[in-house]
């Protein structure tokens, strides 16, 4: 575009205008919030008791020395490691046979988007049904009268379990769209060559799905460590907190407990986190897209 | 051999993705004596609580929608189409608020919306909601106006339209296709959101969907024939609509996780 | 007088939540509410409850209601609510596989594995091991039943030998095979489920059961009977006061309350005991009614509740008790679990408490 229309003395005027509401929903809602979290996060606000007294950094120093904020971290770190892996394993063999070419894929494609599409919380409830003592799940426990959802250390599993099977789909849309982005020569190129399926897929594939891998890698990361809906329906975090996430904390002690001055500070850390893993991510990411470049 | 391996594959695939789905149908039909029934179905229509919760969140998303497109359309334009210093920066804005862990921002938020006199009402939700859909927003809508000739918009700078006048004229109605695209992933978003409404929300003639299935439970014990009938209610149009408009569902996903970048 | 009423949903805590964001809204769509008796006292402190005294005294109250429930009522010598109906933690037991109920932990044991032996697939005791607030009431009614008491000087101790003993006890109730292990996950309706398809000898459970039991198509019909908890010395037992009284919104405007005060008066009045009782099956916080020979004939097990609802104990009566509870069902669940020990889960269960309460001097 001719420059002078592109950045002009009114553009760049009246792009501020077109901006603004934008912007400043976005700040509003979001940035002063946190600094008003962190204002919280300072005192001991018990919302109904309206105890309001200034702490200082009291909350912070507690929360150091809160075994369950660093079990429930611990709980958030397994879930989505496991969880991302697993869906990103999954999503790239969806995507590859979604990528071939056979009768009725457009039926098949379209109904990978169903499970991104129900709400969470319908599919947490399918999901609890059959985790239920009862239901088909407890027919696969060693033990009949336990149930997924109330045995410690089964329960994370069931919950990781919804989590993959509502968002592998979203996970191999992603890698699908990376997939046929790549040009058909390049495929071509190596079956010239004589190289085998496995081959390919390392070498040519793969790298090329880099930069695809990495977005999917950094949004599933995020949502992972931020989950909420599914396990709240499924087990509100028990029993006795196995599955209780950081967010999970952050609730009861917000909203059951009222307890907004600790709970804030719990919210501000996971904040805190979220913004690590983002940086560390957007770091990699940049020298992964650099290197595809 | 590779053929019958695909289609097995492409059998699970099909499995996976709908099981749930067949199991909550089937079970809907469960009547308490164990026989096939529809009348699961009857309770749910009988209690105005799903009616008016399907109302609520059909008022919330559409309000939703209606706001992210008012909002950010204008400025996915300037970032596709115009040159300004912190052009970038908007950019970066809206990736930060798409990684933002909503539990952070919901005890300011209920104060704010209690002190707007906005708790347990339904606009108070369609606030939070429009902010954290215009990231979305912003990447699919700017990622198709990209796609727009820029020789239109220096055509309408010589006819003498401002900048606004260029976005309003030519290039919102050309982004038609982008602008439903944006509408349905919004009004899917704000559907499902399920946090929010169960913090900012009480009474439950107020109750969006996934709340009153979440706390729906009469009586001591879960009534799952009861919830998979609500369930399928709910879950149905979604569907279709899925399939519907699976094309641009499809192409707006993509879109905006690699314009993101 | 036009009244409307508006049911919450069943489970305590939620109906919490809903009147937590409703009351701190300022709420005036409602001027009679119903309370569980632990938040009494919280919704005092909070100023959302109306002082009931100039129409109750806390004196008439003590007379006319069991001690237990008329303590739930009084906040600081002031009346903040009326009891309503009342529950009680007791002991169910199959009247054709033991004839007598046990007094002892020892007895339980021995009664169970004796009704196991005889048949591999019952199940011995059956309580609420899930996490929420029932566990709270199964673990209160231990420590009690173990000597010790969580509520001393007006502060919640729980470091102490017997509340150690106490989840103790109920986790080798796990691991030794008296309870099946899932008592982890069971509420009030899997217990009384599984007992009332004939699958246990014993279970913990409210009175609310036995109707449940008595019903035409029970398996269980006339073959339960229900005694006071057994202890670990043979004493008494004493069950978790359970139950819902009425309150005043303390914003109501000044032209409903008199009309509220008179709902309440009469929706606690000794007939509408009987009647609740009679046809719902709650039980009147009355100990006066017990005797009268109309409710023997409407509800013909309840007089023999009267020895256990007066003894009935009530949870520490703070008004932090929502968060302190939080707390206590996380580490009681852990505890039962294994996934700590009795000793570090009440530590940190300590921890979290006098954080708090005890930061306010």
């Amino acid at each position: 575009m001719p420059e002078q229309w592109r950045d002009g003395p009114t553009e760049k005027r009246q792009a501020y205008f077109l901006v603004a509401p934008a912007m400043a929903m976005l700040l509003l809602v979001t940035a002063y919030p946190v600094c008003e979290a962190a204002w919280l996060s300072l005192h001991r606000f018990i919302l109904v008791f309206h105890d309001w007294r200034f702490l200082g950094i009291q909350n912070y120093r507690f929360l150091l020395s809160d075994e369950r904020f660093w079990t429930a971290l611990a709980n958030t770190g397994y879930f989505t490691l496991v969880a991302v892996s697993l869906e990103l394993v999954m999503g790239l063999g969806f995507a590859l046979v979604l990528n071939a070419s056979f009768r009725g894929r457009a039926a098949v494609r379209a109904s990978v988007l169903i499970p991104w599409a129900i709400p969470t919380v319908i599919s947490a409830k399918a999901w609890a049904w059959f985790f239920d003592a009862g239901g088909p799940g407890s027919r696969l426990l060693l033990n009949p009268d336990a149930s997924w959802l109330g045995t410690p250390g089964y329960a994370m599993h069931a919950a990781i379990l919804v989590d993959v099977w509502k968002t592998t789909p979203f996970v191999a849309v992603l890698l699908l769209a990376g997939l046929q982005a790549i040009p058909r020569d390049v495929y071509e190129a190596a079956e010239v060559d004589g190289a085998s399926w496995w081959r390919v897929f390392r070498s040519v594939t793969l790298p090329m799905l880099g930069p695809m891998i990495a977005v999917a890698l950094l949004f599933r990361t995020l949502d992972a460590f931020r989950v909420f809906d599914a396990i709240y329906v499924l087990t509100e975090g028990g029993p006795a907190n196995t599955t209780e996430t950081v967010s999970i904390y952050a609730y009861k002690t917000l909203m059951r407990a009222g307890d907004f001055g600790y709970g804030s500070s719990l919210a501000i850390a996971i904040f805190l986190a979220a913004l690590g893993i983002s940086l560390g991510y957007v770091k990699v990411l940049g020298r992964v897209l650099g290197a595809a470049r | 051999m590779k053929r019958v391996g695909t289609y097995f594959a492409a059998a699970a695939i099909l499995g996976f993705c709908l099981a749930p789905l067949a199991w909550i149908f089937f079970h809907s039909l469960r009547s308490a004596d164990g026989s096939i029934s529809v009348v699961n179905y009857a309770s749910v229509f009988e209690e105005s609580i799903f009616a008016r919760a399907i109302l609520n969140s059909l008022l919330v998303a559409s309000g939703t929608t209606l706001c992210c497109i008012a909002l950010g359309a204008s400025a996915a334009f300037a970032v596709a189409k115009l040159e300004f210093v912190g052009r970038r920066a908007v950019l970066a804005v809206a990736l930060v608020v798409s990684m933002f862990p909503p539990i952070a921002t919901v005890s300011p938020l209920f104060l704010i919306i209690r002190g707007l006199g906005l708790r347990d009402t339904l606009a108070g939700l369609v606030f939070p909601y429009t902010v954290f859909a215009l990231p979305l927003t912003l990447w699919v809508l700017s990622s198709f106006f990209r796609e727009i000739p820029d020789e239109l918009y220096s055509a309408a700078r010589l006819d003498g339209c401002s900048p606004f006048q260029a976005f309003w004229k030519i290039f919102l109605p050309l982004a038609a296709p982008g602008l439903a695209t944006t509408a349905i992933l919004v009004f899917v978003f704000s559907w499902n959101e399920f946090l929010f409404a169960l913090t900012f929300v009480s009474s439950p003639e107020k109750r969006t969907i996934p709340v009153a299935i979440a706390l729906f439970a009469t009586g001591q014990t879960e009534p799952w024939p009861e919830i998979f009938a609500a369930s399928v209610v709910v879950t149905v149009p979604l569907v279709l609509l899925t399939l519907a408009l699976q094309r641009k569902i499809l192409s707006g996903l993509t879109a905006g996780s690699v314009t993101g970048f | 007088m036009e009244i409307g009423a508006e049911a919450l949903p069943n489970a305590s805590d939620v109906a919490h939540q809903y009147f937590l964001t409703a009351l701190e809204g300022g709420a005036v769509d409602f001027d009679v509410l119903v309370l569980d008796v632990i938040w009494t006292r919280e919704f005092a402190r909070a100023g959302w409850i109306a002082d009931l005294s100039f129409a109750v005294g806390p004196e008439l109250l003590r007379q006319e209601f069991f001690a237990a429930a008329a303590e739930s009522a009084i906040v600081d010598g002031k009346v903040f609510a009326v009891p309503w109906y009342v529950d009680v933690g007791l002991l169910y037991y199959r009247r054709d596989l033991v004839p007598d109920p046990p007094r002892s932990y020892r007895e339980l044991e021995q009664d169970a594995l004796v009704a196991k032996s005889a048949d591999a697939r019952l199940q011995g005791y059956l309580w609420q091991g899930k996490q929420y607030e029932g566990l709270v009431c199964n673990v209160f009614e231990a420590i009690w039943g173990h000597g010790g008491s969580a509520w001393s000087d007006g502060r919640l101790h729980l470091q102490t030998s017997e509340a150690v003993a106490a989840l103790a006890y109920l986790r080798s109730l796990l691991t030794g095979g008296i309870s099946p292990a899932s008592v982890n996950s069971a509420a009030e309706e899997e217990s009384r489920r599984a007992f009332q398809n004939g699958r246990a000898v014993f279970m913990r459970n409210w009175p609310y059961a036995f109707s449940e039991f008595q019903h035409p198509d029970s398996p269980v019909r006339d073959r339960v009977g229900f005694a006071a908890l057994p202890t670990r010395d043979g004493a008494y037992g004493q069950g978790t006061l359970g139950g819902w009284n009425l309150a005043l919104n303390a914003r109501s405007p000044p032209r409903n309350q008199l009309a509220a005060v008179q709902l309440i008066e009469h929706l606690t009045s000794a007939p509408a005991n009987l009647l609740l009782a009679g046809a719902y099956g709650r039980n009147s916080p009355r100990p006066a009614l017990y005797r009268d020979p109309t409710l023997a004939e409407a509800a013909p097990q309840m007089p023999a509740l009267l020895p256990i609802l007066s003894a009935a104990r009530p949870r520490p009566p703070t008004a932090y008790y929502n968060l302190v509870s939080d707390v206590l069902q996380s580490e009681f669940s852990a505890a039962i679990a294994g996934v700590r020990t009795p000793e570090t889960a009440l530590g940190r269960a300590q921890q979290h408490i006098d954080r708090i309460v005890g930061q306010h001097a």
